[in-house]
């Protein structure tokens, strides 16, 4: 077998390979060690983290739904000072790029959480998530208007010099308007896609599953909507995309790659398979061998034919 | 931790309208597993369902390296998991969460809900191996339930168990918690906890375990509880399976069910956060 190079440059954000984890999938980075090192992925990418400690959503949190999952947990973390002292320091260790997602209510505080994150703080980049479905103020209210996802980018990128990924909400009508948005605001890279909004209902109870009555779908059931976006958001911009939703095995990983994905994050999926990050960039590397390609760089976007 | 156990023993227990089932591994997992951890079983290839399913471990036995486990059908994933045959190997994660402490001397109450005693069953088997004395209060819907429950295998071991259920079909008629406290009121019962010899672990739906946490504050009996929420990575990733606690300051907290838990300090515990 011939080797290749799984090398990713995103815009300045070089990763070894192109197999990341997404946030709120992942704690710290902490919580898979124990079945590989996390340093033989691309990247990382840790909790959602806010000014200010937040609790979270109350329980239920979680439902489960045909090959999907609702979650609400709200963006509970331990705020912005705990996370520099207690979480920063360990996960700058790592042998990997750790991607770190900021989340705020008010373009003050996505602007005070960009400010505390600079080149060589141990990081190598920020995702901005505008996206989250779970809290009543910010988060996908910034998200699903073009004008608020530009203000906010706009806001942290003038605090910070580290590469900025736009994290994208799919609950919107127009992907490809919220991705032109967020290239004018100054970010790097897009990720796409956050949760779908969803619910569920208790027959027994006769009322909703989730104590936040609603929460945000991931998991297979929402890959082919992400796949969609990933390859409408490719044509629309000329930014580079991680592509996530749904991930479970290499051949989903691939797909997203010929939409147009030069990198993909694994989520939900480490929930049932913990070692699903890893044997996704190992089929990555066979299937490219198998094709004779000399970098996973040339997979992406290949489903478009000629780009442009 | 992340393993490959072989199913022994996969079979309905009782009464069918009952729904109990009981699964025998064999593997890993007995060298490790503590009373209160539990396994995160896969139960199909497919991914519907998408999770795992968090069971109780209820019996360990590390020399035939074999752990057992109580279910009941209650969805797609126990259903699957009902239909496993034997020799088939399973996806298993764990020994996973933080089990009971089993007191070295004096009493362990062991207060148990419905299938809250399978859990339990664990404590027994650890606590019979050190000098405590351990005395079991249960309480079941009826005697079909506890029957089925394997309540035999309780008696058996000559412990002293007192039973309740909801009809009066079997022990004293009502709910467990009316057995705890008139068990505290005992004169006896009373002299155990003047000397600090009494200690209690319970497993049950959340109202029972709110009463009894109340019970037992009441009467300073310091009090280890078995919660369950709905889980999904069971390793403390996704924050998805929390409960409330009060810190020693008064603040109010989360814990991890599947990783600080399931057993915490019933009186630790809100109950009623809705925050």
């Amino acid at each position: 077998m011939q080797t290749f190079n799984l090398e990713t440059d995103l815009a300045g954000l070089k990763l070894k390979n192109p197999v990341i984890t997404a946030s709120g999938t992942y704690g710290f980075g902490e919580a898979y060690a124990p079945f590989y090192d996390p340093s033989v992925l691309g990247g990382i990418t840790v909790k959602g983290i806010t000014p200010l400690p937040r609790l979270g959503n109350p329980v239920p949190r979680l439902a489960e739904t045909p090959s999907g999952l609702l979650n609400s947990v709200g963006l509970e973390n331990p705020g912005l000072e705990a996370f520099l002292k207690n979480y920063l320091p360990e996960l700058a260790l790592l042998d990997t790029a750790v991607i770190v997602n900021i989340s705020g209510f008010s373009l003050e505080d996505y602007a005070l959480m960009a400010s505390s994150f600079q080149r060589g703080c141990g990081i190598a980049a920020l995702e901005v998530n505008i996206s989250c479905p779970n809290i009543k103020h910010g988060g996908m209210a910034f998200g699903t208007d073009p004008k608020s996802a530009e203000e906010v980018i706009t806001a942290v990128r003038k605090e910070t010099d580290l590469p900025l990924i736009a994290k994208l909400s799919p609950n919107v009508t127009d992907i490809t308007a919220m991705a032109k948005a967020v290239e004018s605001g100054g970010a790097d890279i897009i990720s796409l896609i956050n949760t779908l909004l969803g619910m569920q209902i208790d027959l027994n109870a006769q009322k909703p599953v989730l104590a936040n009555t609603m929460g945000g779908l991931s998991g297979p059931a929402v890959r082919p909507v992400a796949v969609r976006m990933v390859y409408q958001v490719y044509q629309a911009v000329k930014l580079p995309v991680i592509g996530m939703g749904g991930i479970l095995t290499w051949q989903d990983a691939i797909e997203f790659m010929l939409a147009g994905a030069s990198a993909v994050s694994i989520g939900t999926a480490n929930f049932g398979n913990p070692l699903a990050p890893v044997e996704i960039l190992e089929g990555i590397k066979a299937y490219c061998n198998q094709r004779g390609y000399q970098s996973v760089k040339e997979i992406v976007g290949l489903a478009h034919g000629q780009k442009g | 931790m992340d393993l490959k156990e072989k199913v022994v023993f996969n079979e309905r227990i009782g009464h069918p309208v009952q729904g109990l089932y009981k699964v025998v591994l064999s593997g890993e997992a007995a060298k490790t597993a503590r009373p209160g951890q539990f396994l995160h079983i896969q139960v199909t290839d497919t991914s519907d369902p998408l999770l795992r399913r968090p069971l109780s471990i209820a019996g360990i036995d590390p020399e035939r390296g074999e752990v057992t486990i109580y279910y009941r059908i209650k969805g797609k994933g126990t259903e699957l998991l009902s239909r496993i045959p034997t020799d088939q190997y399973l996806s298993v994660l764990g020994p996973l969460g933080t089990g009971f402490s089993i007191p070295e001397k004096g009493e362990l109450l062991l207060i148990a809900g419905g299938i809250g005693m399978f859990p339990l069953f664990s404590v027994i088997q650890a606590a019979q191996k050190v000098p405590v004395k351990i005395k079991v209060l249960w309480g079941g819907e009826n005697k079909d339930f506890l029957d089925s429950a394997d309540l035999n295998l309780l008696l058996q071991k000559g412990l002293d168990v007192e039973l309740s259920t909801l009809d009066g079909s079997c022990g004293e008629e009502g709910l467990v918690t009316a057995l705890l406290e008139k068990y505290l009121a005992d004169k006896n019962t009373q002299q155990l906890l003047s000397k600090g010899l009494l200690r209690a672990a319970a497993c049950g739906p959340n109202g029972m375990l709110k009463a009894v946490a109340g019970i037992c504050r009441n009467n300073d009996v310091p009090l280890e509880v078995s919660l369950e929420e709905r889980m999904a990575c069971g390793v403390g990733a996704c924050l998805g399976c929390v409960c409330t606690v009060r810190d020693a300051n008064g603040g109010l907290k989360r814990k991890r069910v599947c990783k600080e838990g399931p057993v915490m300090n019933g009186q630790e515990v809100v109950w009623d956060a809705d925050i």
